[in-house]
């Protein structure tokens, strides 16, 4: 971890967090902990095949009022998901099924009993008839003419492709030297280790639903909660309790969401699904699961000129409401030039139904995918024409003088120096040492090797962007609501919602700047509908973004009221005042902020004429580049890799990035490494895959692998610091950069190590059978020629 | 089946399913909400607690095998001395992000430290290998049980 020097403000503060002390007392409350008087669970039956026409559900003898059916959730309205585009296909997901499912894990019957256990007892005893039909596993093979449908009215298995065409492509069929590689990027799960959960009851007092939810954003899944149920929005109140991570899996609205809301309406009793480990891996929302065919095209000198070909995104057998998986399209193929000057790209794109579980959002979103291709074929790309993978990748990066930079698929990269940062995590793994480590061998008989992959974070993208990408609900902006007590204490409420990324400190440390008081005077509050100003919730790295100049444009109105105050009672113009260390300074004299609350609160005959009592102000803030701005890094890593194994181990981890000004570097390292350990999941380790009847194979932690300490090196941190100009502060978003360049570094390390023999690794996670069958493969093929 | 134990040292007795898991008894029947259940498989060890002196997953204990035996979840270490300085820790070296694994690492640093007082960091991954966090990559986690294992043998805390 990065040593970080003292400040004397509150930004840039490595300040301890302020939400710990709960949870070290064991007193945080996850939505399995919320304690709610005559609550009964639900068990759903599921569907045991991944396509097949649902013939009927025969409810069991004495049991039947308590299983619930598509049919006795009525009435309901399914909700129309993905991009607003009219060639996207529409995928109707009822909240159970109807006369179809559609992958394994679906939910079919609602089971309502005392306990998950006795509701488990009643879920066993429902009978289901389902005819099987052929499933559709491979999302390559989806499009082939021939395959069956996921949907049978559709005219192929695409929910939507595109062409994304930008130079002159057609130059590059004359290039010099072209490189073709296939990528794959498999099916994972994404691991909150707090499973979803969901527990509504109606109240009868407020005359509303109240949606206790596990989520990212309360807000927008009240939205859809209210649409799909018919009620008004100010009858449904949605309340994130302590949420035990989110990584995306949390952030649409799921179809047990809505079955147990629905069956609250329907009796007098609170209800709740928490959902188990088996269920989470089969039936949450599914990531990654790209697959890449393309060409890179370059001169004779390294210049590289333009990537073409194909792009399949397997998004499973749903739209998730709102927005579906259909950003990973445009946003794989708009990140696949990279950091680099690459000018020409021809791609065409394919986001896929199959029989698998609907497809979400997961930290890096696209980019862990487009990075591991782009990175994977720079490195491809330096082998073919003999030169060092690092070089390649300076030579061809674009500069700090060529910043801001527009990239071939239209994307403004703002402020930094990668060539900085290529340089930083070079010299902190020591490239020469390695090279030199290489030619003599190891005494183990490892082979060693290292890998650098750079990538691009957009963050902070704003209304204009989302409204581009066609999304139902547009996450352009944040508000929050700024209180101060009349003790001089504040309360702020915000829109995002904290799941580990400690916004109750680092929120407070941006108005604890503004309002010049100690953070520990500011409590930030967030996760109710009835309490928090309208939000979209904490993903895409925007909460540092948006929520924090959403905090300081608040704190400000906040202070622009207090000053008028003080400067009355210290009989002086405004314009001669300043807010400093918690107090309005005159000409003559200071007026406590303490002071000024409780005149604004409860002693308005001192205000000044006119004006109207209270400190309280709502802001919003939305970037003023809607495009975002980019943190960047680069990652370099050392691996040794037993040939005859295949295992992997991590020698080293490097990382030199830039998020712009960092409000609290003690979160920002957290995030950073944590993201990392995401990324090497992917990289090494975590998959679900599914065999040809669509059976998913990975259903428990004993197939399905999480990477533990041993797994997880201390990753070695550099900051640059280079300041957005769009932003508060000149902050950037950080919390997905982590988990996006691992996969890409790590086999490029791998290739590395065995470059002699021109081995391949294409495919996550590296198994260590993947591993040795393609030096195996590569041995024999070496061996042939 | 009406079972007896001890639970944070006071004598509690419940009626329990024979299949009831003692996860399930401390949260439900008694309450304690500490004790947190990520897979319910023995794979993650979020809901490690204490039995007799030993950690153990309660998610793959039942309640009737605790029957007259003596059982410790994070409620109660409340006040106990090694923990409180395990907390500050990890408190100080950002050993948790959600919170979710937290209570199962604390029950496991102690553990650990009881076991290889003032052990060093690959000593502590390993140790660490059945807990599963999901967020903070384990670097915050493994300083904080090696820092919190220095001040707990006397030692001076470790340089940078």
């Amino acid at each position: 971890m990065a040593s970080h020097p003292p400040s004397d403000g509150w930004i840039g503060a490595s300040l301890k967090r302020k939400e710990d002390a709960r949870f070290l007392y064991g007193h945080g409350k996850y939505i399995a902990d919320v304690r709610m008087p005559g609550v009964q669970d639900v068990a759903f039956v599921r569907s045991q095949v991944a396509n097949g026409r649902l013939r009927s559900v025969t409810k069991p003898e004495g049991g039947s009022a308590n299983v619930f059916t598509l049919a006795d959730l009525q009435p309901l309205t399914v909700l129309e998901a993905g991009p607003e585009l009219p060639q996207h296909k529409l995928s109707p997901y009822p909240p159970l099924a109807d006369e179809r499912v559609r992958y394994v894990g679906q939910g079919i019957a609602a089971c309502l009993a005392p306990t998950r256990a006795i509701a488990e007892d009643l879920a066993d005893r429902v009978t289901v008839d389902i005819e099987q039909l052929p499933a559709v596993v491979d999302c390559v093979a989806a499009m082939q003419p021939g395959s069956p449908r996921v949907f049978d009215h559709w005219a192929d298995n695409a929910y939507i492709t595109s062409n994304v065409v930008e130079g002159s492509p057609q130059v590059l069929t004359s290039a010099p030297v072209r490189v073709r590689r296939q990528f794959r990027m498999n099916r994972q799960a994404t691991v909150s280790l707090e499973c979803r959960g969901v527990l509504a009851y109606w109240d009868h007092r407020t005359n509303e639903l109240v949606v206790y939810l596990s989520t990212q954003g309360g807000h927008v899944k009240r939205i859809g909660l209210s649409r799909i149920l018919g009620l008004p929005e100010n009858q449904v109140r949605v309340i994130a309790p302590d949420v035990g991570g989110g990584f995306g899996g949390k952030n649409r609205l799921m179809p047990e969401d809505v079955a147990v809301a629905a069956i609250a309406m329907k009796v007098g009793h609170p209800v709740r699904w928490i959902e188990d480990r088996r269920e989470h891996l089969i039936a949450s929302v599914h990531a990654r699961d790209h697959t890449y065919d393309l060409t890179l095209s370059a001169d004779k000198d390294g210049t590289l000129l333009g990537v073409e070909g194909d792009i399949y995104i397997d998004a499973g057998a749903y739209a998730l409401w709102p927005t579906g998986a259909f950003q990973e399209a445009s946003m794989a193929s708009r990140n696949l030039t990279g950091p680099y000057r690459i000018r020409h790209l021809n791609l065409k794109t394919y986001t896929v139904a199959t029989n698998k579980a609907p497809m979400g959002p997961y930290r890096g979103v696209a980019r862990p995918g487009a990075c591991f291709a782009i990175e994977r074929l720079v490195d491809e790309m330096a082998r073919e024409l003999g030169r060092e993978p690092f070089d390649l990748r300076r030579q061809n990066i674009v500069t700090a003088a060529e910043l801001p930079y527009d990239t071939a698929a239209g994307m403004r990269l703002d402020t930094g120096d990668y060539v900085e940062a290529l340089d930083t995590a070079r010299d902190m793994v020591d490239l020469a040492a390695i090279r030199k480590r290489q030619a003599e061998g190891e005494p183990d008989g490892r082979a060693i090797g290292v890998g650098f992959a750079f990538y691009t974070e957009q963050s902070g993208h704003g209304t204009a962007e989302f409204a581009k990408r066609k999304f139902r609900v547009i996450p352009g902006y944040e508000s929050a609501n700024a209180r101060m007590l009349p003790d001089g204490s504040v309360i702020i409420h915000v829109g995002v919602q904290n799941h580990g990324q400690g916004h109750e400190t680092s929120l407070a440390q941006i108005a604890a700047h503004e309002l010049t008081i100690h953070p520990d005077r500011i409590s930030i509050r967030y996760g109710d509908t009835a309490t928090s100003p309208m939000g979209f919730g904490s993903f895409a790295s925007r909460s540092i973004v948006f929520a924090g100049g959403a905090v300081a444009h608040s704190c400000r109105a906040l202070v622009e009221k207090i000053r008028k105050i003080g400067a009355h009672l210290l009989q002086t113009d405004v314009a001669n005042t300043r807010l400093q260390g918690g107090a309005v300074h005159g000409p003559s004299g200071k007026v406590d902020l303490a002071e000024i609350a409780f005149v604004a609160n409860a002693r308005q005959e001192q205000l000044p004429t006119g004006m109207a009592p209270l400190l309280e102000a709502v802001g919003t803030y939305e970037p003023t580049v809607s495009g975002g701005v980019f943190a960047y890094g680069t990652h370099a890593v050392v691996v040794a890799v037993d040939p005859d194994s295949g295992v992997v181990e991590l020698l080293d981890y490097a990382v030199a990035e830039d998020c712009g000004t960092m409000i609290n570097p003690l979160i920002v390292d957290g995030q950073v490494q944590g993201g990392i350990a995401q990324g090497i999941g992917t990289a090494l380790y975590e998959e679900i895959p599914f065999d040809e009847l669509g059976q998913p194979l990975a259903t428990t932690f004993g197939d399905y692998m999480v990477p533990c300490a041993p797994e997880i090196p201390d990753v070695r941190l550099a900051h640059l610091v280079s300041p957005a100009h769009a932003t508060e502060y000149g902050v950037k978003g950080l919390g997905e950069g982590g988990a996006i360049a691992p996969p890409a570094a790590i086999a490029n390390a791998v290739a590395d190590a065995f470059r002699d023999i021109g081995a391949r690794f294409n495919e996550t996670p590296l198994t260590p059978r993947r591993v040795s069958e393609a030096i195996d493969r590569a041995r024999r093929e070496k061996g042939a020629a | 089946m009406k079972i007896t134990l001890t639970l944070n040292g006071s004598k509690v007795t419940h009626d329990v399913e024979p299949r009831e898991t003692l996860a399930d008894f401390v949260r439900d029947r008694c309450g304690l909400t500490a004790t947190h259940l990520g897979c319910e498989h023995g794979a993650c060890g979020a809901c490690t607690v204490v039995l007799d002196g030993e950690v153990t997953r309660a998610c793959l204990m039942l309640a009737v095998m605790c029957d007259g035996r003596t059982v410790e979840t994070l409620e109660g270490f409340r006040n106990h001395p090694a923990m409180e300085v395990i907390r500050k820790h990890f408190h100080e070296c950002h050993g948790l992000q959600c919170g979710f694994c937290t209570p199962g690492m604390l029950l496991m640093a102690r553990d650990i430290l009881a076991r290889k007082p003032g052990c060093d960091a690959d000593t502590v991954r390993y140790e660490l290998s059945g807990q599963i966090c999901r967020c903070t990559g384990y670097s915050g986690i493994v300083k904080s049980i090696v820092s919190a294992g220095q001040e707990l043998a006397g030692k001076a805390p470790a340089k940078a």
